[in-house]
């Protein structure tokens, strides 16, 4: 690729780049990606090409979805969440509780597993902010608290039995699309606004790329991680939420690891590790590449032990193909 | 008449003392060279003016009025502008957004309080213009711009806010020898526009070039005040130096 | 912009007629295992392959990352339900995680079977899911063996401390094997006590910390109940690195391959074989005779062994042969 010269005009395909950037905040590159992976897919399987089978991909992507929403707000500011799978899987547990034990209505069991994850996440933010401590150390220490915490609320078991209404969450449709896809599609175009388009989202953005500019520039930094850091456990609830009433259980396990499978989704969408750029669609798009690879994969019957090595490959690519990109911007 | 005056600043951070007693006056419109050896105080004394710190002692009054219990961010809307050595630009967004970094116009789109994008352009734009900067994009990350460009960001976002007087450190520091020249005409814009620059740099030519007085600061103490048009290097490296081999630092900064 | 059109429009075309293009494909069962990490699951496998071979019918055989991935595998499970299968055999990670798409499988008309009882008969009810069977060995038993070799070694009236080390939290497996062992014990020999039960996740490196820390705790531990071989094969290096070799009885359950091997050198004391090979080719087989539409039992029990190095150096015993 010749370097692009500043005093030339740009060819169309940057043209294209430049205004998918603008316009929509994906990198073209990521949707070439996943059309180009739905092609080869369409062409190795029969079975991938079909309404139903798509509705399983997006259905197999809510969760993740939701929580590398979250992880996108959390990395664009510089911040990183490694306790998203264990306090999906805690709030996933306090909602079942509250349901099955507590026999609570389902509207105070939604709000409390959404809570739940809201509350491990203020904690998080605030250790974070106000005690100093790193966030990588802070959330470890959270991966293994709030997943404590899950097996002992639970005492080790899944709690079965959630009501009717709850269940409609999980395995309800609504003209013809399951619940999770719609509840992640929604939150996700939400989302996408706030952090695109609102003064909450620029901040958080201008915090993760220069924190001392963001300060100078009036930003109250640290009350404003402590949000973004809410707003994630918040997110990693609602996770939680969508998979028990999938299952019909609060499941203690539920979530072991997803918080690397979030950040890899943000990352191959887009997402910059160190901060200061990120796009909740951008995001969408490497969680689908992630879910289109892996349930054509399955499809094929390929051993899953590949499909992780597929994905690990994909990640490192699509993070070489940005680094390509940035430097040869920086040749103008 | 006197825009900024500093009057007897003395600072200490524990048992180290680093000024002890500066005066300085910057009139309205006057270009002012700030230099001075490594540890003479030089960046202590402009996070005093900025209200970064206290001083311990001594007066500062903007335009007659005192500001010593201003916050930076009151001293700020008063007109007291300060841009850092590392500009403190956000570099993977583009020059409206770090121009308008943290106080973002805002429209309301049904109910939400959506950035006004079109806005922040155009205002951005004529900023740029107002200082005759020539920049690749106005839509590209910052961080692909050369050095001298993004200080040219850095400066209109400075002048967003209306500045009466704008401290900058360093700016020619990292720059390319063909950029120092436009920075150098940024600087002249500024003044012919009747603001007050604070010209903070290690770079004697630099600030022979386009400043009207030069305060040299020495060991905390302001130990010479020149007027640029009547002073020589020789004079500028004895007052940072103060004795010792005054020739032969003379010689290696007029080289430099 | 009409380049992109053309373009567009043929990619999609191509698609829509690859898609069109699906074969009739003859009638193929599903079979959906945990993790092939295990040896139980590879003779599993084994067992199926030959059941298919005998019952000449068409399979495909998937399996997850983990024995803890439990949404990964109900997604597989949703994507093997594409191919339309007849029946779908399943060996869920808990009791829980793969009831959408069992239910699923069910309104399609799909038979489902519940591989090695992971299932949990109240929920399934509540589920309102009619499996046409389970097939496995009855765990329950399988841990009383283990605590009827124990005391048979040790005596009716022994005393001392026992360590039970459970398997993954939630799975209804691990606590009939626990639950069994432990009932039994108390009725066989009160005078040992279980002085902790902990959960091992199935994995042998937590199972080995455990047994270290119990060792400390109880230097005079006399037996170890292990809920699968993988973790009692962990215990065996704590505590032969706490130089106890000879002092404990370690029990594992399963009889897998590596168990076999840890037996004869004389580290692993027993272990309950399961006979996964059976279990595999027996399932395989039931199905084909319910897809038919003949009756098969609800409930197909498949015995256990409780193997030892005697068992094994007489080599008399007719199950050894499904030991694989």
């Amino acid at each position: 690729m010749t370097p692009i010269d500043a005093k030339s005009a740009p060819g169309p395909w940057s043209r294209m780049q430049e205004k998918s950037i603008e316009q929509l905040h994906i990198r073209l590159e990521s949707i070439v990606v996943l059309l180009g992976l739905i092609t080869l897919m369409t062409i190795l399987s029969p079975y991938f090409f079909s309404i139903s089978n798509f509705m399983n991909i997006l259905l197999a992507t809510s969760t993740i979805g939701v929580l590398a929403i979250a992880a996108t707000f959390v990395l664009s500011s510089g911040g990183l969440d490694l306790s998203l799978g264990s306090v999906m899987g805690l709030s996933g547990v306090v909602g079942a509780a509250f349901a099955v034990n507590l026999g609570m209505p389902t509207p105070v069991a939604v709000i409390a597993t959404v809570g739940a994850g809201a509350l491990a996440g203020l904690v998080n933010g605030f250790v974070i902010t106000r005690g100093f401590v790193p966030a990588f150390i802070v959330t470890l220490g959270m991966l293994g608290i709030a997943r404590g915490l899950a097996l002992v609320i639970s005492d080790g078991r899944v709690i079965y039995g959630l009501p009717e209404w709850m269940l409609f969450i999980g395995q309800g449709r609504l003209f013809g699309i399951p619940m999770p896809v719609i509840i992640f599609i929604v939150v996700a175009l939400i989302m996408h606004i706030v952090l695109a388009y609102t003064r909450y989202g620029r901040h958080t953005l201008s915090i993760g790329d220069n924190e001392n500019a963001a300060r100078t520039a009036g930003i109250n930094v640290e009350f404003h991680r402590l949000t973004l850091y809410t707003l994630s456990g918040g997110l990693a609830g609602l996770a939680g939420l969508l998979f028990a009433t999938r299952i019909n259980s609060g499941d203690p396990t539920a979530g072991i690891t997803y918080e690397l499978t979030a950040i890899t989704a943000a990352i191959i969408g887009g997402t910059n590790l160190f901060g200061g750029r990120g796009s909740i669609l951008g995001t969408m798009i490497g969680a689908l590449i992630m879910g289109v690879l892996q349930n054509g994969l399955n499809l094929l019957a390929v051993q899953s032990y590949y499909q992780q090595m597929a994905i690990g490959g994909v990640l490192v690519l699509a993070v070489f193909i940005d680094q390509y990109q940035q430097r040869q911007e920086t040749k103008v | 008449m006197s825009l900024l005056r500093l009057t007897g600043i003395r600072k200490s951070f524990g048992a180290v003392s680093v000024l002890h007693g500066v005066d300085l006056n910057i009139d309205a419109g006057e270009v002012v060279g700030l230099i001075g050896d490594n540890g003479a105080g030089k960046s202590t004394l402009m996070k005093i003016v900025t209200g970064i710190y206290q001083t311990d002692e001594g007066s500062i009054t903007l335009e007659g009025k005192s500001v010593l219990d201003l916050t930076p961010g009151e001293r700020r809307s008063r007109g007291v502008e300060m841009i850092y050595q590392d500009l403190a630009l956000a570099k993977q967004q583009d020059v409206a957004s770090n121009i308008f970094l943290g106080r973002e116009p805002v429209k309301n789109v049904l109910g939400v309080k959506i950035v006004d994008r079109a806005r922040m352009k155009q205002e951005a734009q004529v900023m740029i213009d107002r200082l005759g900067a020539k920049l690749p994009s106005i839509t590209r990350p910052v961080g692909s711009f050369s050095g001298g460009q993004q200080q040219s960001v850095a400066i209109a976002r400075a002048l967003t806010f209306d500045p009466k007087i704008v401290i900058m450190d360093e700016p020619t520091a990292a720059l390319a020898v063909r950029e120092v020249q436009s920075v150098l005409d940024l600087i002249k814009q500024l003044k012919s526009q009747g603001i007050s620059v604070i010209l903070i740099s290690h770079r004697l030519n630099d600030v022979l070039a386009v400043t009207d007085r030069i305060v040299v600061l020495r060991q905390g103490t302001a130990a010479a005040n020149l007027v640029t048009s009547q002073t020589t290097m020789s004079e500028i490296v004895s007052a940072i130096v103060g004795g010792g081999d005054v020739e032969k630092a003379a010689a290696h900064e007029s080289r430099g | 912009m009409s380049k992109t059109l053309k373009y567009s429009t043929a990619g999609l075309a191509t698609m829509a007629a690859v898609a069109m293009s699906v074969p009739a494909h003859a009638e193929e069962y599903a079979i959906l295992m945990k993790t092939l990490a295990n040896p139980f699951w590879g003779a599993m496998g084994k067992g199926v392959e030959e059941g298919a071979r005998n019952a000449g019918v068409e399979y495909y055989l998937q399996a997850v990352e983990s024995d803890q991935a439990a949404e990964s595998q109900l997604n597989v499970c949703n994507t093997m339900l594409e191919r339309k299968p007849v029946a779908m055999i399943t060996a869920a990670i808990n009791s829980t995680n793969l009831l959408p798409c069992l239910k699923k499988a069910q309104s399609q008309g799909i038979k489902v079977v519940d591989l090695d009882g992971n299932l949990d008969p109240d929920i399934l009810a509540a589920e309102k899911i009619d499996i046409t069977f389970s097939i496995g060995s009855d765990n329950v038993k399988a841990g009383a063996q283990g605590a009827e070799y124990m005391v048979s070694q040790l005596g009716a009236d022994a005393q001392g401390a026992v360590l039970v080390i459970e398997g993954l939290s939630g799975n209804i497996t691990g606590q009939k094997r626990a639950n069994g062992f432990a009932e039994a014990l108390k009725e066989l020999a009160p005078g040992l006590e279980i002085v902790a039960s902990l959960p091992g996740d199935w994995d042998r490196g937590k199972a080995a910390n455990i047994t270290n820390d119990i060792l400390t705790r109880n230097p005079d531990l006399k037996g170890i109940f292990a809920a699968n071989d993988g973790m009692a094969l962990g215990a065996v290096e704590s505590v032969f690195a706490a130089g106890k070799g000879d002092d404990v009885i370690i029990i594992g359950v399963d009889g897998n391959s590596d168990a076999v091997k840890s037996i004869k050198s004389g580290r692993l004391t027993a272990s309950v074989a399961q006979l996964p090979y059976l279990v595999g080719k027996q399932a395989l087989e039931n199905v084909k005779m319910a897809v038919a539409g003949n009756d098969v039992e609800k409930q197909v029990i498949v015995p256990t062994l409780v193997l030892t190095q005697d068992v094994m150096e007489a080599g008399t015993e007719p199950m050894l042969e499904f030991v694989k």
